[in-house]
């Protein structure tokens, strides 16, 4: 699942940045964004925000029906 | 039959197994949030149960509603009825392809709560890794009620059709807990001396077995050496008599495991030889009259057959062998032992599961997709039109792509520049120990490549002006990455990763390794492991070394940077470069250092093929390195998502 980063919440500190094996999130307008193309899904970036702006949306069996 | 033990009968209290090969349980993060099974789940395991063992285990599922034993989001359920329906779904797929189901249950204890902020110990010890959530002391009434948890979930396991259960009490999950000296320190009757630590576990066999009867076995799981010697861990005496107990207590068969997740011992890296625990099981074995299995580093047959033949065990488990190939068995079996997709115990399986992320496979990219037929786990529907495919790079993405686009009928032609395929893994397979069996997976695949048709042509350099005159409908470009050679270096000697590894050159002096990648660690290992008369500075961008490298092998290769005494320059670069001596700039301001010798070790994409290839009107691909220089789960699936484009 691709990570979903919250804008209002990160404070653009790029500690996500420096753990993302395939280097698929940059910083832009001092907010990390993901490149969906080489994201390999690893959920490294949502364990590293200092602030928990990075969520990894898990579906439930619930949520889709 | 070229593997008689592993192909004979075998016995599991009273049912009879068609084989000696137990696909072993794994979390896959397949299963829905909420503990429903999905039909992902569904697709995998019956994938696994068509490979041919002759038991086919489940995922661990958690048995509380309150989620205290579940350790992963996408952990599999069976605390109420509501989730028969799923569950019975993964038994008919096994039973319905010969094999025995077994089901697992799993509390998963101090790795547990995944959805809370606790979770539940016999006594409050610290987490050692910080994914884990703070422990709470699990009191008696929860211990009953545990118990009870067990109970009514493996009644939900026989109702869904299973043929038999498996408690699972390994590397940090409840019963290990108690089990673990280092874990438990209670002073009332869960606690105090091995049998006592035992009694949980013991209550839960005793319970299990009284419910489903007799002929439904109940195996288990337990640790034969924990690894934990450094934190006060239990002797391998004490392990060996947990097993003692639990056949006392009834257990049908006694699976061995090797080490906790906090264990700071390689356990399952490819430093670790295959078969290197097998003698645990061997001790375990010498007092049982069950049946003693075990996985750990068994990935070839030759060491399970003999393991067999010697009596050390009675059932191969295999999990990551069949995470990577769940056709093993039937592979193994038809004499096709080529054709088996070889793990390579990268563990990005493992890592991705702690990461609340799905299970993935460097070397199979069909992983999880098994039920989707574009993804051709069980062979491709024929391409729409046939094409002409020239794949420029012999490496893993290339020869990925060959292989998957001349399965679907296109004729595919594979460049190579050098004598032979295998690109980077070449280089790779020689930085430490076990990293031969890098190698595995390009035997594997040029394989596959020359049995779906592809021309090599090995010795074959491509120009930008040679592929635009070819007659090709496609170009797939993956030629590796290029290598960043800083300017400025003057009279410095400047060497690649490949100069370092493949040329045999070992600088003298101060040697200045620019990038902290998976290949600049990789170089720093392999001259480290070499020896010789120098010192490593390893100059880094970033605040972090080796973020592509898997934690599981980080930690031995930060080890070894320490042993080295090599200086690592985080957050640093490299500004200029005058007569001998580099000027590098770091958050404390500007260092000079005396430098005898350069490794290049950043890379970036591929150019050179752009020139005469921009705006032709043939399809033209890039993957793997030459896309954007990454590791080598990247470059397989790259290689294959254009392999089914095409």
């Amino acid at each position: 699942m691709l990570p979903v980063i919250d804008k209002t919440a990160c404070t653009g500190c790029g500690a996500c940045i420096e753990v993302c094996p395939p280097r698929a999130l940059v910083l832009r307008d001092e907010c990390a964004c993901v490149e969906d193309e080489f994201c390999e899904e690893c959920g490294f970036c949502a364990a590293e925000c200092p602030v928990s702006a990075i969520a990894i949306p898990f579906p439930t069996l619930a949520g889709s029906v | 039959m070229q593997y008689p033990h592993i192909f004979t009968p075998g016995r599991i209290g009273t049912l009879v197994t068609t084989n000696r090969i137990k696909y072993a349980a794994t979390e896959t993060n397949f299963p829905f949030g909420d503990g429903f099974v999905s039909d992902r789940e569904v697709a995998y395991m019956e994938a696994q149960a068509q490979g041919g063992a002759g038991i086919v285990t489940t995922q661990g599922a958690y048995m509380d509603e309150r989620g205290e034993g579940k350790g992963f989001k996408g952990m599999m359920a069976a605390y109420d009825d509501r989730f028969i329906p799923g569950l019975s779904r993964i038994a008919e797929v096994i039973k319905k392809n010969g094999a025995l189901s077994c089901f697992q249950l799993l509390h998963c204890g101090r790795e547990g709560g995944v959805d809370l902020d606790y979770c539940l110990m016999p006594s409050v010890v610290p987490q050692k890794l910080s994914y884990f959530k703070p422990p709470r002391e699990i009191s008696v009434s929860q211990i009953r009620q545990s118990v009870i948890d067990h109970v009514r979930a493996a009644r939900r396991a026989v109702d869904a059709g299973f043929d038999m259960i498996e408690i699972s009490g390994i590397v940090g999950y409840l019963l290990s807990t108690f089990i673990s000296r280092y874990t438990n320190k209670r002073q009332d009757g869960y606690g105090g001396n091995i049998r006592s630590r035992c009694r949980l576990m013991v209550e839960v066999l005793g319970a299990v077995k009284a419910e489903v009867g007799k002929n439904v076995p109940v195996g288990i799981r337990l640790c034969g050496l924990e690894l934990l010697d450094d934190r006060g861990g239990n002797t391998l005496e004490e392990s060996l008599e947990s097993f003692r107990i639990a056949e006392e207590a009834g257990a049908d068969y006694l699976s061995v495991t090797i080490g906790w997740h906090e264990s700071s011992v390689p356990v399952i890296t490819r430093d670790v030889p295959m078969g290197h625990w097998l003698w645990v099981a061997g001790k375990v074995k010498e007092a049982a009259k069950v049946p003693v299995m075990m996985a750990f580093r068994q990935f070839t047959p030759d060491v399970p057959e003999e393991a067999i033949a010697s009596g050390t065990i009675d059932f191969w488990e295999a999990c990551r062998p069949m995470i990577a190939d769940p056709g093993l068995p039937r592979k193994i079996a038809e004499k096709k032992e080529s054709e088996i997709i070889p793990c390579i115990a990268c563990n990005l399986c493992f890592s991705r599961l702690y990461f609340h992320q799905p299970l993935m496979c460097s070397v199979r990219p069909t992983l999880g997709h098994e039920g989707e037929t574009s993804w051709g786990y069980r062979g491709f529907a024929p391409a729409g039109r046939k094409k002409k495919v020239i794949v420029v790079g012999g490496g893993p993405a290339g020869l990925q792509c060959a292989a998957v686009a001349a399965q679907r009928g296109h004729k595919v032609t594979l460049w190579e520049k050098s004598a032979h395929v295998g690109g980077a893994l070449l280089l790779a397979s020689q930085v430490d120990e076990g990293a031969e069996e890098l190698l595995r997976p390009v035997r594997y695949l040029e394989d596959a490549c020359l049995k779906a048709g592809v021309e090599l042509r090995t010795g074959y350099a491509a120009t930008s002006e040679a592929l635009a005159g070819e007659e090709a409908d496609a170009i797939v470009i993956t030629s590796g990455a290029t290598e960043s050679i800083p300017p400025g270096a003057g009279a410095l000697p400047v060497f690649s990763p490949g100069n370092i590894i493949a040329g045999g050159i070992t600088p003298s002096g101060n040697i200045l390794i620019l990038g902290g990648d998976g290949v600049a660690l990789g170089v720093a290992v392999f001259l480290l492991r070499k020896g010789g008369a120098f010192n490593l500075f390893i100059v880094e961008e970033g605040a972090k070394l080796g973020r592509d490298v898997n934690p599981f092998y980080l930690w031995g290769y930060m080890r070894r940077l320490k042993e080295g005494k090599a200086t690592l320059l985080r957050g640093c670069r490299l500004l200029a470069i005058d007569g001998t001596r580099a000027r590098v700039s770091g958050a404390k301001g500007e260092t000079i250092l005396d430098v005898n010798a350069i490794v290049a070790a950043q890379r970036k994409p591929a150019d050179w093929w752009s020139g005469a290839l921009q705006g032709s009107k043939k399809e033209i691909y890039v993957a793997g390195d030459a896309k954007r220089p990454r590791r080598l789960n990247n470059a397989i699936h790259d290689g294959f998502r254009v392999g089914i484009t095409i």
